[in-house]
């Protein structure tokens, strides 16, 4: 009896610290294009939130406990957002989402999200039907930027010009492009009541011919041009209007929201990036001047864990998010997505490109990007931005 | 012959239904989660295969009335906050009333010039789906479409049980397995008999009298009726319609569980759904590399089973048997035809 008591002892005691180890990591579900074209965006993303991962345990994790990120390919695709949602939380029993890039997956996500209470981070999903009143719910946070302020940002420019009267719009003909050029034609009536808006483009996504857009655009002569084309399409569209003498002819008042100042879209381009256009992107990556120390530090650790030679844009979407989830899990003082999401609302966090707050109210953090003039620079083979100045324009007031 | 009479008089529909049904209450939620799906793709496969196996019509744009079906239920219990007894069968009419419409310009062309144009409609459909944001949602879909009103079930013991996913299962399962029945009478009824000549024979049928394009076009919309009716079931499931369900890789994807489960059989796309699925599932889960993972074995399967999974499975069960009736005495004969029938059931 005894020594089978010493035995069960003995067991017991050896197995406390073996428990305290071996305690099981953070689970993050993580679903994100990682094939066909939406993976440009979607592979530097999880890339930012592996790297956020491994420095946060090479730091010791969160409460102790390690973080694991199970990424998986949502192929760009709604429904199977969803079903990959499902199984993460189901099946590998994560404890918070992230993840997703379209304007479908996020707010698809979000309801099983929703059904599920999982905290669920968009990082890059822009959509204002995501937490529009009616959609929103105490388990969803977005970190990226919506269209209103993209498209409030890009008049709050083009209204400082005081000699611009006639503007042109181009944006993609879906609800990205017409909700951005919606707040944008909204905020430039009431900030300058002297422009008029000459002439509205939408060319269809993925469209491989700009170029009756651009003539027909060119013949209502504006003094400057709001654009939300973006990706590929903004290749396409640079390449095809610079002989035309497009951008010469608005003298390069160009503001383009759809991220073509990020060194990914700069370097697809390369030597035919339409210099002197002015553009926004979440991180300049290339800081000319007054870079923070935690950016700079940021983009070195980015760079040896890429192995690229100039490091990506959309990264800091990915490695925000981790931060936030972190910042809420170290708030609540638990791993409970119910104590989480209520620790969120109001909750201040670092990133390398500066503090976001996630407002108590809309779930957003009401970030905006940085914008400037894309310019040449003899140290780099291809457009960076001048002065990267962080923007973002709430509501017109006045 | 007896053993084949046996097998026939076995109602087979009921029986893989009892056995689905047993899913929920196994415990694994998720598995409840890939069981929908399978019951739902194996539904739309089985409406494209009234086109592709028995009527011989090749549609690549079957997607289409999947996606109308799926709208249509979406946005009337969401938007308009109906009962999913009035959306389900509003479902299905709209779908079959699309189809209707096309279907007539489509079965007046043949073969590559039908697919084209079928998938030409369905491309009409994804454009409108994609861009009238006020009704459809545009790009971002219908988020949120809600489960249908399913309390009257908490009095049912057993069923009350389940969560609402499971619940929905049942009634999914209760749906599918009827829209099979339905399709099967068809199918074997005279009817289905004549789509099969049409398939055999187009000419010769027309021949004997038989107007060709009426039948054909019914085929049509019996099928994107049922289609519309899985693409209804699939909205709420994933709880969301979005435009990603008309466009055409979903076409695609559908004639890929078909072919792979196997076109001469009533149950093979059924087959190849759950393949199709489960693979998916797997590869996805396990890889980055899922697409050649996943392109490699369906390469392999249908090497392997040039007839389908089904198809392969009974052409080698009734090799064994006239390989055992060989040994046993001349009886190669009859072996030969119950092979025939079996293909042709």
């Amino acid at each position: 009896m005894t020594s089978q008591r010493l035995l069960a002892m003995t067991f017991a005691v050896a197995l406390i610290p073996a428990a305290a180890v071996a305690e099981d990591p953070i689970k993050i579900g993580y679903p994100m294009p990682l094939s066909g074209p939406a993976s440009v965006y979607g592979v530097p993303i999880v890339k930012g939130a592996e790297m956020a991962v491994q420095e946060i345990n090479a730091a010791g994790g969160v409460k102790g406990r390690k973080l694991e990120l199970l990424t998986r390919d949502s192929k760009a695709s709604a429904d199977e957002a969803v079903r990959l949602a499902r199984e993460l939380i189901i099946k590998n029993g994560v404890d918070f989402l992230s993840g997703t890039l379209t304007s479908a997956e996020a707010p698809a996500v979000s309801t099983i999200a929703k059904e599920n209470k999982i905290v669920f981070v968009a990082p890059t999903s822009k959509t204002i039907q995501l937490v529009s009143p009616k959609n929103l719910h105490p388990y969803i946070f977005r970190l990226a930027s919506n269209t209103d302020i993209d498209g409030r940002t890009g008049a709050s420019i083009i209204a400082k010009w005081k000699d611009v009267k006639r503007v042109a719009t181009i944006a993609p003909d879906y609800a990205y492009g017409r909700d951005a050029v919606g707040a944008f034609v909204e905020f430039i009536k009431k900030a300058r009541p002297d422009i008029e808006i000459v002439d509205q483009q939408w060319p269809k996504l993925g469209t491989a011919d700009f170029t009756p857009f651009i003539t027909a655009q060119m013949g209502k002569k504006p003094d400057a041009v709001f654009c939300d084309v973006f990706g590929g399409d903004f290749v396409t569209l640079a390449k095809q209007a610079a002989p035309l003498g497009y951008f010469k002819m608005i003298n390069n008042r160009l503001v383009d929201g759809g991220e073509v100042g990020t060194t990914d879209a700069a370097l697809a381009l390369g030597k035919d990036y339409p210099y002197g256009i002015w553009s926004d992107t979440y991180d300049p990556v290339i800081w000319p001047e007054n870079e923070p120390p935690a950016h700079k530090a940021y983009i070195e650790h980015l760079k040896t864990f890429t192995k690229q030679e100039y490091a990506s844009g959309w990264a800091i979407m990915g490695y925000a998010s981790i931060l936030a989830l972190k910042a809420g899990i170290e708030k609540a003082g638990s791993t409970k997505s119910e104590a989480v999401a209520k620790a969120m609302l109001g909750l201040s966090f670092d990133t390398p490109i500066g503090k976001l707050t996630f407002d108590a109210k809309t779930h957003e953090t009401g970030m905006g990007e940085f914008w400037g003039q894309m310019v040449k620079d003899d140290r780099y083979p291809f457009a960076i931005m001048k002065n990267p100045t962080y923007l973002s324009q709430g509501p017109y007031t006045q | 012959m007896k053993t084949n009479d046996l097998a026939s008089r076995i109602p087979w529909t009921l029986v893989v239904f009892l056995v689905a049904l047993v899913v929920p209450w196994l415990g694994s939620r998720y598995n409840t989660f890939l069981a929908t799906q399978i019951a739902i793709s194996g539904l739309f496969a089985v409406s494209l295969n009234l086109l592709l196996g028995t009527t011989g019509l090749v549609s690549f744009g079957h997607v289409a009335y999947f996606g109308i079906g799926a709208y249509v239920c979406g946005i009337l219990m969401k938007t308009y906050a109906m009962p999913f007894s009035i959306a389900l069968p509003a479902a299905a009419l709209g779908a079959a009333f699309a189809s209707l419409v096309f279907g007539f310009f489509c079965v007046r062309l043949t073969r590559i010039y039908f697919a084209m144009l079928s998938l030409a409609f369905s491309q009409i459909i994804w454009a409108i789906a994609y861009k009238w944001n006020d009704v459809t949602g545009g790009d971002q879909g219908l988020p949120d479409v809600p489960y249908p009103d399913l309390d009257w079930m908490n009095s049912i013991p057993l069923l009350g049980d389940l969560r609402i996913a499971g619940q929905f299962y049942v009634v999914t399962l209760v749906v599918v397995g009827l829209s099979l029945a339905a399709m099967r009478r068809i199918i074997n009824s005279p009817f289905g008999r004549m789509l099969t000549t049409i398939r055999e024979n187009a000419e010769r049928a027309s021949a004997i009298g038989v107007d060709v394009r009426r039948y054909e076009l019914a085929a049509f919309v019996v099928a994107g009726g049922f289609a519309g009716i899985a693409g209804a079931l699939f909205g709420i499931f994933s709880r969301g319609v979005f435009s990603d369900y008309v466009f055409w890789p979903k076409s695609a994807e559908v004639m890929i569980m078909t072919i792979l489960g196997g076109i001469d059989h009533f149950w093979g796309p059924v087959v190849g759904a759950a393949t199709l699925v489960l693979l998916n599932q797997e590869t996805t889960s396990y890889t980055e590399y899922w697409s050649f993972v996943l392109g490699t074995i369906l390469l392999v399967l249908l090497f392997a089973f040039p007839g389908g999974i089904v198809g392969g499975l009974s052409a080698g069960f009734a090799w064994l048997r006239r390989k055992r009736r060989g040994a046993a005495g001349p009886e190669t004969g009859s072996a030969e035809v119950a092979t025939v029938e079996v293909k042709r059931a």
